[in-house]
C-alpha cells in the first residue's frame, strides 16, 4: 500500500521570480535558507508522487468553466506558461494517472464531487515552490487545483475535509508508493485591490499559531472569521487547510515566515510532522 | 457582478502574443468583445477606478501589465479606489 511521507505548504509568490533582486540580499538569503530547509525535508522523504494543492491564476479555467475543486489525472502537464517562468526546469511534467483517478474515485465514493482534466498547465502557484525548493527531476506531480481566486469559493471546513480524503485516499492506494503531499500560496496578500501589497501581519501569526494549535474548530472559526480581510490572497489559505486536514491537524511546524513587502506577500513555510490520530473538524 | 466580455478579453489578454495585437490595434481588438459602450470606453481611456469592480482583481492587474503600464501606474489607481463597492464581490 501507499503511504503518505511528507507534507509541506509553501508561498508562492510570482515576485520571488520576477523581482528577486527588488528584495536586499540578507533578506533574500534568509528565505534561500528557508527554500533549502523545506527542499532538503521533501527530499528526504523520498516521495514518488507529489500531490501538490494549488489555485489556478486564471490559466486553465475561466469564468466560462470554474471549478471549486480539480484533479489533474494525465499522465503529462504543461510547465508554467507565464513568460517571466520560461528560465525554469519544467516544461513537459509527468503525471500520475493511476493515483490520481484513485484519489478521484475515493473523492466520489465518500460524497465529493471534484472535477476532473486530463492535461493542466501547471502555473507559478505550482511552480516556484518546487523550483526554488531546487527539486529536480520532479517526482510524479498530480495536480489539486483549489478555487481560491474567484468566489464564491470552498468553505474552510470543507477544504479541511479534503485533506483528511486526501490522507484516506493515499492509505488506501493499493500501490507501494510514497506520496507527499504539497500546498502552495498564502499567507495575507493582496493583489489588484485597492489594498495592493498589504501585508497582514497580524492574521499571519495568527494563522501560524491556529494550525500550530493542532485545534480544528478553532482554526476554521478563526479563518471564518479573518480571512477575507487579510487580502484576496489570503484565500489561498484554504491550500493549506487541504494539507493540514492530510496530515490529520497535527504536527505543524513553522520552516520560515518572510512578510517581505517588495513581494507583496506575506510568505509562509512549513512542514507537518505525520502521527496517524485523526483530530479533524466534521465535515460539512 | 462580473463583466462577462470584460473579464474574456482581459483574460484573453494574458497571452503575450494577443497582447501584442492590442497594443498594435486595439479598436479592432475590442470589436471582437460586445463590452457595453461605457465598458468599452473605461478600456480605451485605462481608467482602473471604473474597471476595478467589473473584473476579478487578478485580472485587472494582469490586463495593466499586459499592456505596458509599469506596477507604479497601477499601484496609484488602484490605490485611490479606496474601499470602492467592488470589495464586496472581490474580496476572499
Amino acid at each position: 500500500m501507499a503511504r503518505l511521507v511528507g507534507v509541506f505548504a509553501s508561498s508562492h509568490a510570482p515576485l520571488l521570480a520576477r523581482a528577486w533582486e527588488s528584495v536586499d540580499a540578507s533578506r533574500r538569503e534568509r528565505i534561500s535558507g528557508t527554500f533549502a530547509e523545506l527542499g532538503r525535508r521533501f527530499s528526504e522523504s523520498r516521495p514518488d508522487i507529489v500531490l501538490v494543492v494549488s489555485p489556478d491564476h486564471w490559466v486553465n479555467f475561466f469564468l466560462s468553466n470554474l471549478p471549486s475543486f480539480c484533479i489533474g489525472v494525465g499522465d503529462a502537464h504543461d510547465g508554467p506558461p507565464e513568460p517571466w517562468l520560461k528560465g525554469v526546469p519544467y516544461r513537459s511534467i509527468a503525471g500520475h494517472t493511476g493515483f490520481a483517478l484513485h484519489l478521484a474515485r475515493s473523492a466520489f465514493s465518500k460524497g465529493f464531487d471534484p472535477s476532473l482534466s486530463h492535461r493542466l498547465e501547471l502555473d507559478h502557484g505550482f511552480i516556484i515552490p518546487l523550483w526554488k525548493m531546487a527539486i529536480h527531476p520532479l517526482p510524479a506531480l498530480v495536480p489539486l487545483i483549489v478555487n481560491s481566486i474567484e468566489p464564491p469559493m470552498p468553505s474552510a471546513r470543507r477544504c479541511l475535509a479534503w485533506g483528511e480524503l486526501i490522507r484516506v485516499a493515499i492509505e488506501s492506494y493499493p500501490e507501494d508508493s510514497r506520496i507527499a503531499v504539497l500546498a502552495t500560496g498564502g499567507l495575507s496578500h493582496s493583489i489588484g485591490e485597492h489594498d495592493m501589497g498589504r501585508i497582514d501581519e497580524d492574521f499571519d501569526r495568527e494563522c501560524i499559531e491556529q494550525f500550530r494549535s493542532g485545534d480544528p474548530e478553532a482554526l476554521l472559526a478563526f479563518l471564518d472569521r479573518r480571512m477575507e480581510s487579510a487580502g484576496n490572497g489570503a484565500a489561498e489559505v484554504r491550500n493549506w487547510l487541504l494539507a493540514h486536514g492530510a496530515a490529520r491537524a497535527q504536527g505543524f511546524e513553522l520552516i520560515g515566515y518572510h512578510p517581505y513587502p517588495e513581494w507583496y506577500v506575506g510568505c509562509g513555510f512549513a512542514a507537518w510532522a505525520l502521527h496517524g490520530g485523526a483530530k479533524v473538524a466534521n465535515a460539512s | 457582478m462580473r463583466d462577462y466580455w470584460l473579464s474574456k478579453l482581459f483574460f484573453d489578454l494574458q497571452s503575450p502574443e494577443a497582447a501584442a495585437r492590442y497594443l498594435a490595434g486595439r479598436d479592432a481588438v475590442l470589436e471582437r468583445y460586445p463590452l457595453k459602450p461605457e465598458v468599452r470606453r473605461a478600456v480605451q481611456e485605462e481608467d482602473v477606478a471604473t474597471l476595478a469592480p467589473l473584473v476579478n482583481p487578478y485580472l485587472l492587474r494582469f490586463f495593466f501589465l499586459a499592456i505596458g503600464k509599469s506596477e507604479a501606474w497601477f499601484l496609484e489607481r488602484i490605490r485611490a479606489t479606496g474601499s470602492a463597492a467592488g470589495k464586496e464581490v472581490s474580496g476572499g
